[in-house]
Order: C-alpha cells, then sequence, then structure tokens
C-alpha cells in the first residue's frame, strides 16, 4: 500500500491582469486540505488573488519531444461527453518564463482531444510543456474565503523573500572581508 | 482604576497568544509533514505576532517595554492560562489545544472587533481573518483525525480528556473584569462559553469525539501555574537573562 499523500499541483494568480500559473505542489490528504497547504507553503508574495489545487494524476501532460511521437494520439477513448478542458503551457527556460501558466479553455471529449484541438487553437511557437486539466478536476477557494486566505499576508513583510536580501548582505560581508584581508 | 483592569486584561489576552505560539513553535521541523510543518509554523508565528501587538498595547497603558515583560518575568508573574503551558504532546493534542484555543479566539474576537476601546478595535480587526484561517485549519484536522484510524481517534479523545478543563479556565474572569464587561470593553466571559461550548460541542461530536463529563477543578488563578512554565521560561528566557552573551536590552 502507498502510504504517502496524493500530490496536488497548485495554482496562484497573482494579479488580475495575469494568468493562474503553476507555482509548485503540495501533498494532502484530500482537495480541502490541498488548498490549505497551498495557502500555506505558496501565499507568501503579498499579492494573491485566487488558488487552485488540481490532483497531479488529473493533469494531462506532453513535453514537445514527447509530441513528436504520435503515440498518444490514438490513446484517445471519445467515450466520454463533451467537458471543458483548461490549456496550460510552460513558454520558455529563463527563470521568468519558467511557469506553466493557463492560457485558455477547449471543450473536448478526453485529454487527448483537448490537446489536440489546443495544439490548433493556441501559438505552440516555443512551447516546451502542456499541460491539459479538466475543469471538474480543478479545486478552487471560495471567494468568500478570500479575505482569511489571503490578506494577512500583505502585511507580513517578513514571509515575503524579497524582505531577505540576502545575496547583497553577504557581498557586502564579502567585500568588508577581502578589505580587512588585504 | 479602569486603566489598570485593562492592562491586566489585555496582559492575560497577550501572555496567552504568547506561549502558545512558543510551544507550537516547538514543533517546527518535527510536524508529521512538511506542508503542515509549515502550516503549523505559520500558525505559531501569527500567535506571536499578535501576542506582540497586544504587548503594545499594555506598554501604552503601564509603559512596560515589551522585551522586559517577556524575557525578565518569573513564573508567577505569568498571566496565561495553564491551558497553553503545557507540553506541546503528540500531535493530537497540540491540534486538539490549538482548536480549542481557536474557537474561544473567534467568538471573542468578533465581539472585541466592536469593543468600545478604539486601540482594542483596532487590534481584534487585524487579528480576526487570521484567526478564521486559523479555527479552519485545525477544524479539519480535528475532523479528520478524530475520525480517521482507531489510533488517531484514540490519541484525540485522550487528549480532549486532558486539555478539556483546562480549556474552562479561559472563561474564569480576571478580578474587576466587570468593570470593563460594563463599558463594553470586552465581552462577557459566561456569554463567550457558551458561544465556545457550543462551537466545540458541535465540532468535537461530528468528528466523533465525546465530550468529557466529568469536569476536575478548573484552575482559578492565572497566577497559579503548572511546572511547566517555569521550565518553558528558563528555555525562553536565558539568553536574555545572561550576561556572558554581553545581549543589551
Amino acid at each position: 500500500m502507498d502510504s504517502q499523500w496524493q500530490i496536488y499541483q497548485v495554482f496562484e494568480k497573482e494579479r488580475a491582469d495575469l494568468p493562474h500559473r503553476n507555482a509548485g505542489s503540495v501533498h494532502a490528504s484530500d482537495a480541502e486540505m490541498a488548498l490549505e497547504n497551498a495557502r500555506d507553503v505558496f501565499v507568501r508574495r503579498p499579492n494573491c488573488l485566487s488558488l487552485w489545487v488540481v490532483p497531479e494524476r488529473a493533469i494531462f501532460s506532453k513535453t514537445v519531444e514527447e509530441l513528436q511521437d504520435n503515440a498518444w494520439r490514438t490513446e484517445m477513448q471519445n467515450t466520454s461527453a463533451e467537458e471543458s478542458y483548461l490549456v496550460f503551457q510552460k513558454q520558455g527556460q529563463t527563470a521568468r518564463e519558467t511557469f506553466v501558466v493557463h492560457v485558455g479553455d477547449v471543450a473536448a471529449n478526453s485529454p487527448q482531444q483537448a490537446l489536440e484541438r489546443a495544439l490548433e487553437t493556441f501559438d505552440d511557437k516555443n512551447v516546451f510543456v502542456w499541460w491539459i486539466v479538466p475543469e471538474r478536476a480543478i479545486i478552487k477557494n471560495e471567494a468568500s474565503d478570500a479575505p482569511s486566505m489571503f490578506e494577512p499576508a500583505h502585511w507580513k513583510k517578513y514571509r515575503n523573500h524579497l524582505s531577505y536580501p540576502v545575496e547583497p548582505i553577504m557581498r557586502e560581508l564579502k567585500s568588508a572581508q577581502e578589505m580587512l584581508e588585504e | 482604576m479602569p486603566n489598570n483592569s485593562l492592562a491586566n486584561k489585555i496582559l492575560s489576552v497577550a501572555d496567552d497568544s504568547f506561549i502558545l505560539g512558543h510551544r507550537n513553535s516547538e514543533w517546527a521541523g518535527h510536524a508529521p509533514i512538511l506542508e503542515e510543518d509549515i502550516a503549523f509554523a505559520n500558525i505559531a508565528l501569527d500567535e506571536l505576532g499578535h501576542a506582540q501587538l497586544w504587548y503594545e498595547l499594555y506598554q501604552e497603558l503601564t509603559g512596560a517595554e515589551p522585551d522586559r515583560v517577556i524575557f525578565f518575568r518569573s513564573a508567577a508573574e505569568w498571566r496565561n492560562t495553564q491551558l497553553v503551558e503545557l507540553p506541546k504532546g503528540d500531535w493530537a493534542f497540540s491540534m486538539t489545544r490549538q482548536f480549542l484555543f481557536d474557537v474561544y479566539e473567534n467568538v471573542s474576537l468578533e465581539r472585541l472587533v466592536h469593543s468600545t476601546n478604539p486601540r482594542v478595535q483596532e487590534i481584534a480587526t487585524k487579528i480576526r481573518t487570521e484567526e478564521i484561517y486559523h479555527l479552519r485549519h485545525t477544524s479539519n484536522w480535528v475532523k479528520r483525525l478524530g475520525l480517521g484510524t482507531d489510533e488517531s481517534h484514540a490519541r484525540m479523545q485522550r487528549a480532549l480528556d486532558e486539555l478539556w478543563t483546562y480549556a474552562l479556565q479561559l472563561f474564569v474572569p480576571l478580578e474587576n473584569e466587570r468593570e470593563l464587561i460594563a463599558e463594553n470593553v470586552v465581552p462577557d466571559l459566561g456569554i463567550l462559553r457558551d458561544a465556545w461550548q457550543e462551537k466545540t460541542v458541535t465540532h468535537l461530536s461530528a468528528s466523533g469525539l465525546q465530550i468529557p463529563e466529568n469536569i476536575d477543578s478548573v484552575p482559578n488563578l492565572r497566577a497559579e501555574h503548572t511546572e511547566h512554565l517555569a521550565e518553558l521560561l528558563q528555555d525562553l528566557q536565558q539568553v536574555a537573562r545572561s550576561e556572558k552573551f554581553g545581549v543589551e536590552w
């Protein structure tokens, strides 16, 4: 028996004009606790407007390399009814682009079909990874819970990594030490 | 002197938050899983942060500096309940304690935000959103452990049996507290106790736990402590009190 808790991927929206993007993952016993763990682990930056969690096994994921092999297209099972899928892309390799971000939605009757449609619909230049997520698998915070989940981070600068300028301090210490040694 | 009664009340509120925050901080690096280690450390930090706000108000009322109050009082001078000073025990014990305390804080804060004292009102408003989240988080844990395995259920019941009487000390009024209630500075502890009882009993029962029926004698005076507080203070205060570190306070 696997004694590990499930992994949930966490998506955070930091500004009204920005899409949800993947912040990382958490372990949790169930969806409700996953949302709380996501809040406690990831909502440190002052601005979080919305938080989603998705069981990792609900995500259909393909890298560009994997897409070159067309085998996934034949795995298609068109048995279920059409439903809404969210499309995510990782669009680059630099630190700023490293997040898997929400780019839009498609309707399809399987994750594979959703990916096919996403490949037709969305710009696929410079995409490194595609994630396809059925909308019904997404657990979202209730709007009424937003104040207690997100507002305290506003006045807790000590939780923000920007409050700890370790690098400049280390540089300063090092140069002071070098001056002493000279 | 109403100001004096208020200062005593604020000190007791600050001390409860501070000592509980310190106890919870002992879980840092030891919680059952990484995510909860962070979550529970956040709660511990929040309690210390809330204590800081109350100690600042205490300073406004009495002139006493928070650092002196925290690092240079002996056990008999602390005004926290025995509930919060008990050793952290197992995970079920710490979680049950935090839950019982969170319900108390929530029923208290939802009234303190209407306090006739503007500073009390201001601090309560700031703290309240965070406490709503604490209660949600600990309620979820209590439910999962209470309804979880035989082992988790047994540990939760044991924790509750031990903690219930201690928790009731939160509702023992201080000397002269009547004056503050009459002026609507703080809520009546009798009303808080009823609200607390209703909320805790409902949730604990839904979590498969039995409410203890035999109430032992509830600790009465906040100046009286178990031996655990002195041990905690020894740990907490040793650097501040040690001359060899040459720390200026």
